[in-house]
């Protein structure tokens, strides 16, 4: 699988430089005739049906007028329930005119609690983000929103510097206090990491980026949310999503980045045990 | 200031100009550009708190020069080649002597656009140790954000590489008059320099000093306020802001800047203690200062999103 994702990415960066590298539009164009959008959803996507009025099935929320271009707040929320039947078994966040434009492919289950993500992007440009959801059944449904924001994706980490010795460490943080078994809880994972982007001008073509490639979540071995990611998203990969608890058990993280790192974390789950929060 | 030490690497290098605009059909010109004597040979011109536009050319920041008996020293460029241009003519007013030096405070596109008016003078061009990389990353995205913003004006606002880089301070002799250049560490940028001429106190923060405009974050929270906590220990009778300026006494002028980081901090920091995301932090924290600064909605929540990056790891 690792080698394929890394020549849809390779692809996709030869088929980036090809399209125009300024837009000039203020306004917010038609996401129907977008020329970006087109190439992308045949690589990724090729003959299957979208449907391109998604929004009763995934949303996509983001300020409109993003405040830091290289830290954009993004959610990709499921507008229905993850049923045994009838469940979205992957989520498609794609940032149309990065570089590398596929931000992250997402899996659920229907144990997953809800097929939902939080991340950070970073933006090269205005563009639209897309969220593409498929379902178990694998149909296809689009929504997506308009951004602007630009220089995100070439800004360098020159704020949050990752020292040697912090990479790969993560942070757990819920959104609530105590965990409630039988329902979904919401859970941040903070991951030390440059995510190093490829953009930058004096990029070396013979350096290939660091940056994390694969975060996969699993409860007590049932997976949660396996995810392939990109340098799209923000350093110091952040990510907030549901886990559904039946029983105590162990929450764990494996992340896996370009350099074949791999990092793994996990806290015990249990009734009655403070969750680490602030 | 009295222990000054050299530590500066001077790269020996030729200017490098990446030629990133047409040249414009007829030349832009700022509908008028005044200078300010702020001490005996320290000129200021102070930009508009405005927007960029095709009507301010980029005239944003606070730029200006230092005269001494051999040659002129530029600190800062201004936000596009005409705001270069109208600084050159200001300075051909007043002197007839070489511009040997221009310091580029900082990489933020308002300061050093109009950096390529200077390319005929074959000044050496002083940036921190850190501005290259930060420049060869950020130039595409800001040459693309200047047509958007200007259009045709954007028009031979070339790139410039600095041909000098301070890691420490540098000392630079404009004949009779020694200007002090000084690197700081990571805080508004990860490459501010400072200018200090000795003759007359007069202190050139870049942007590590705003006044009446939001100060901006485009690196570290807690190093900004580690570092202004040096600054205001340099023995200054005057002062130039990068942005804005005021009768404020140095180094009182500090204290709103300082007071605004600390309730972004302070608030930040309990934001995230009480688990809230990044998207409630820029909803609520620091509001209680929207009254005090302009282009608050502009840059504030930016502010706030990268202290929580900073602050979350904490």
């Amino acid at each position: 699988m690792k080698s394929g994702m890394h020549r849809v990415a390779t692809l996709l960066l030869a088929l980036a430089c090809a399209v125009p590298a300024v837009a000039n539009e203020k306004a917010e164009p038609d996401p129907a005739l977008s020329p970006y959008w087109e190439p992308i959803r045949q690589l990724m996507f090729g003959d299957r049906v979208i449907n391109p009025d998604g929004r009763d099935v995934v949303r996509v929320y983001l300020n409109m007028r993003a405040d830091d271009a290289s830290t954009v707040p993004v959610a990709v929320k499921s507008q229905i329930d993850q049923t045994d039947s009838d469940y979205i078994k992957a989520i498609y966040l794609i940032v149309e005119r990065n570089p590398s434009p596929t931000a992250g492919v997402f899996h659920f289950t229907p144990s997953s609690g809800r097929a939902q993500v939080e991340t950070r992007l970073r933006f090269e440009d205005f563009s639209f983000v897309r969220a593409v959801a498929e379902m178990n059944d694998g149909k296809l449904y689009m929504s997506q929103r308009w951004v602007k924001a630009a220089g995100g994706c070439s800004a360098p980490n020159g704020k949050n510097f990752v020292p040697e010795a912090l990479l790969g460490k993560m942070k757990l943080r819920f959104d609530d206090s105590f965990v409630t078994y039988g329902q979904p809880n919401l859970v941040q994972l903070m991951i030390r990491h440059p995510n190093e982007s490829a953009l930058a001008a004096d990029f070396d073509a013979d350096k290939v980026p660091q940056f994390v490639r694969r975060v996969k979540v699993s409860f007590e071995g049932t997976p949660v949310m396996d995810a392939e990611v990109d340098f799209s998203i923000s350093d110091n990969p952040n990510f907030r999503f549901y886990f559904n608890p039946q029983a105590k058990g162990e929450l764990k993280i494996e992340v896996e980045d370009t350099h074949d790192r791999k990092f793994t974390h996990s806290i015990p789950i249990a009734e009655g045990t403070p969750l680490p929060g602030g | 200031m009295n222990r000054i030490q050299v530590t500066a690497n001077i790269l020996a290098a030729v200017a490098i100009v990446i030629a990133g605009t047409a040249a414009a059909a007829e030349p832009a010109q700022l509908r008028n550009f005044e200078i300010a004597e702020v001490a005996p040979g320290n000129y200021v011109h102070y930009g508009s708190f405005e927007e960029r536009s095709p009507e301010n050319l980029g005239d944003n920041a606070n730029i200006g020069f230092i005269i001494g008996k051999r040659c002129v020293l530029v600190v800062d460029a201004g936000g596009s080649l005409p705001v270069g241009v109208a600084l050159k003519k200001a300075i051909r007013a007043v002197t007839p002597l070489p511009i040997c030096h221009v310091v580029l405070t900082h990489v933020h596109p308002d300061h050093f656009f109009g950096a390529a008016a200077f390319l005929d003078d074959g000044p050496k061009f002083i940036a921190h140790r850190n501005y290259p990389r930060q420049l060869a990353a950020r130039a595409r995205p800001y040459l693309n954000y200047l047509r958007r913003d200007l259009g045709e004006f954007a028009g031979g606002s070339d790139i410039v590489q600095p041909t000098v880089l301070v890691d420490g301070k540098l000392e630079v002799d404009l004949g009779g008059r020694i200007v002090v250049v000084q690197a700081w560490p990571p805080a508004h940028t990860d490459n501010d320099l400072t200018v200090y001429d000795r003759a007359t106190r007069t202190f050139w923060l870049g942007d590590l000093l705003f006044v009446d405009h939001t100060p901006v974050i485009d690196a570290t929270i807690t190093g900004f306020l580690a570092v202004m906590g040096e600054l205001r220990k340099i023995d200054a009778t005057h002062y130039v802001a990068g942005h804005g300026h005021s009768r404020a006494t140095w180094p009182q002028v500090l204290e709103p800047q300082r007071r605004y980081f600390t309730v972004i901090l302070e608030e930040t920091r309990a934001a995230i203690g009480n688990r809230k995301t990044i998207q409630q932090a820029t909803d609520e924290v620091g509001l209680s200062e929207a009254k005090n600064w302009a282009a608050f909605d502009t840059f504030h929540r930016r502010n706030v999103t990268i202290a929580y990056t900073e602050l979350e790891w904490e």
